[in-house]
């Protein structure tokens, strides 16, 4: 095993609690597992308060008039018992922590925003979609032209949400100056949330013809194929697919 | 000690107050790029001297075309008259795992002889002196070749690039190892120092004990300072390391205050 490859597997300990208890790890002796494991939860708090610092700051802007700062949950007893199976990064561990976060929001006095359950699931949705593998190797994103017999499949991770407020017409607001909670539009609005390999997070504003493509896409299909089952142009298919690979929300693989 | 600069972190929540201050403050590190919508950052760029302290990415591995770009353009963005990297290994080759935190690399020939290649060729590309941060272990790791000091003394000597001494990672390393703090400074190859991090600490829930905080320095912090300085024939800049939306303006121009009244 080359150094590196050691170096991995500490960096593996530090961040996946099921393999600090594998004999895999333990019998290598490579550390002290004690100081290893506090290290390991100083991290796993750390990670986590950047992400619902970061994810969650309309909830963190509101918190002036729910009672409640969306991090105080990491200081808290369902956070500790989340310890023994936190796996950094991972979807997993991103969607427990999201709903920790959220339980104690909904347990928040909200009623002066009326949009606060959509709000929530806003930011849940942006939270666990950043979670997975990140690519390293400082690529390009995603922007594949669509070869002929390139196939269109959306990447996982992709989530639509439905609102039932036009949530992107407060979000500024939420973060600028107010007295009172700013007010959102009660009007049905669909988000398409995304993530490129860099982990880039995106959010698209979709209307039916985008969502219905993102339907079909969950089984590969080429351009042309998706051109006829949405009853669409081929080129203006073509300019869809290209922005949601864009952000990440569709690959293109050339079927075999 | 003249011609020192003393300086902090661009914290850009504070932005409108490190724009109206009357504390001296001669530069500002850059942790990260400044985002589009921030009010304060055309005044910031024209009033203080800027250091470029981003995560360009660890030297284990090349830093790629892109890196070396991406470094470049943010240098000369700021001007920087150098150019901050850190001594770490904190994702996995592959991607998989990622610590999001500052995380060392182990102390062997291996390692040693990757930092240096990797490091040669990020400097080659930059117009201006590259620096690199020592950090913390809160453990040790068996498999380690050899102490930290020496590993970074062959590294600055096979590299000419210089030094970024984080003095409270030393301090945090001596408690930790119960070292008295200074005889554990002296190790290091404070020959090659060209700036200096002075920060705060505060008991840690997790680690059971210090680590680094948004806070004051204490007073053996800035004791430690001052025995580094005068260790550290080659210093430039101090530098108050406290980047965090929870950092205080007063905490931030109290701090730098009090390293300039040691000076």
């Amino acid at each position: 095993m080359s150094d590196r490859e050691v170096q991995d597997t500490i960096i593996t300990a530090l961040a996946d609690a099921r393999f600090r208890g594998s004999p895999e790890w333990i019998d290598r002796r490579l550390a002290d597992g004690e100081r290893v494991e506090r290290f390991a939860r100083f991290l796993a708090r750390h990670f986590y308060y950047e992400r619902v610092v970061h994810f969650f700051k309309y909830s963190r802007a509101l918190a002036r008039v729910t009672g409640r700062r969306p991090d105080a949950v990491l200081r808290g007893d369902a956070f500790e018992v989340l310890l023994p199976r936190v796996v950094l990064g991972s979807r997993e561990t991103a969607r427990e922590v999201a709903e920790l976060v959220v339980r104690d929001q909904l347990g928040a006095d909200h009623e002066a925003v009326p949009y606060f359950e959509d709000l929530l699931r806003y930011q849940e949705a942006m939270m666990v979609v950043e979670a997975g593998p990140r690519d390293w190797s400082a690529g390009t994103d995603p922007t594949t032209p669509v070869e002929a017999g390139a196939l269109a499949q959306i990447v996982e991770g992709t989530t639509v949400l439905e609102l039932d407020h036009d949530l992107p017409a407060v979000l500024p607001s939420l973060l600028a100056p107010w007295e009172e909670p700013p007010s959102a539009p009660r009007r049905g609005t669909t988000l398409v949330v995304a993530r490129t390999p860099q982990a880039r997070v995106s959010v698209v504003k979709a209307d039916p013809v985008l969502v219905g493509l993102l339907r079909e896409v969950e089984r590969p299909w080429s351009a042309r194929e998706l051109a006829d089952r949405a009853g669409l142009e081929p080129s203006a298919t073509e300019a869809l697919l290209r922005d949601l690979a864009g952000v990440g929300a569709v690959r293109f693989s050339i079927g075999s | 000690m003249t011609g020192l600069m003393v300086g902090a972190f661009y914290n850009p929540h504070l932005g409108a107050e490190l724009l109206s201050t009357d504390v001296p403050i001669d530069h500002l590190a850059m942790a990260d790029p400044p985002r589009a919508d921030d009010p304060s950052w055309p005044s910031i760029k024209e009033r203080y001297t800027l250091l470029l302290h981003d995560y360009l990415g660890q030297l284990s591995e090349p830093l790629g075309s892109r890196g070396i770009e991406r470094a470049r353009h943010l240098a000369e963005l700021y001007d920087s008259p150098w150019v901050a990297e850190h001594f770490q290994c904190l994702h996995t080759e592959d991607g998989t795992f990622n610590l999001n935190y500052v995380f060392p690399p182990l102390y062997t020939e291996e390692f040693l002889q990757r930092f240096v290649l990797n490091a040669r060729e990020l400097a080659g590309q930059l117009d201006r002196p590259l620096v690199i941060e020592n950090i913390p272990g809160f453990f040790e790791v068996s498999t380690s070749q050899m102490p930290e000091p020496e590993w970074l003394r062959r590294f600055f000597e096979q590299t000419g690039t210089r030094f970024l001494l984080d003095l409270p990672h030393v301090w945090l390393e001596a408690h930790y190892r119960e070292l008295d703090p200074v005889a554990w400074l002296k190790e290091f190859p404070l020959e090659h120092v060209l700036e200096i991090h002075v920060a705060g600490v505060e008991e840690d829930h997790d680690l059971r004990g210090p680590w680094i905080s948004p806070a004051e320095p204490p007073d053996e912090m800035l004791d430690l300072m001052d025995e580094a300085l005068a260790l550290c024939p080659g210093v430039r800049a101090v530098t108050y390391d406290a980047f965090s939306p929870t950092l205080t303006a007063e905490v931030l121009f109290r701090s730098v205050q009090r390293i300039r009244d040691r000076l």
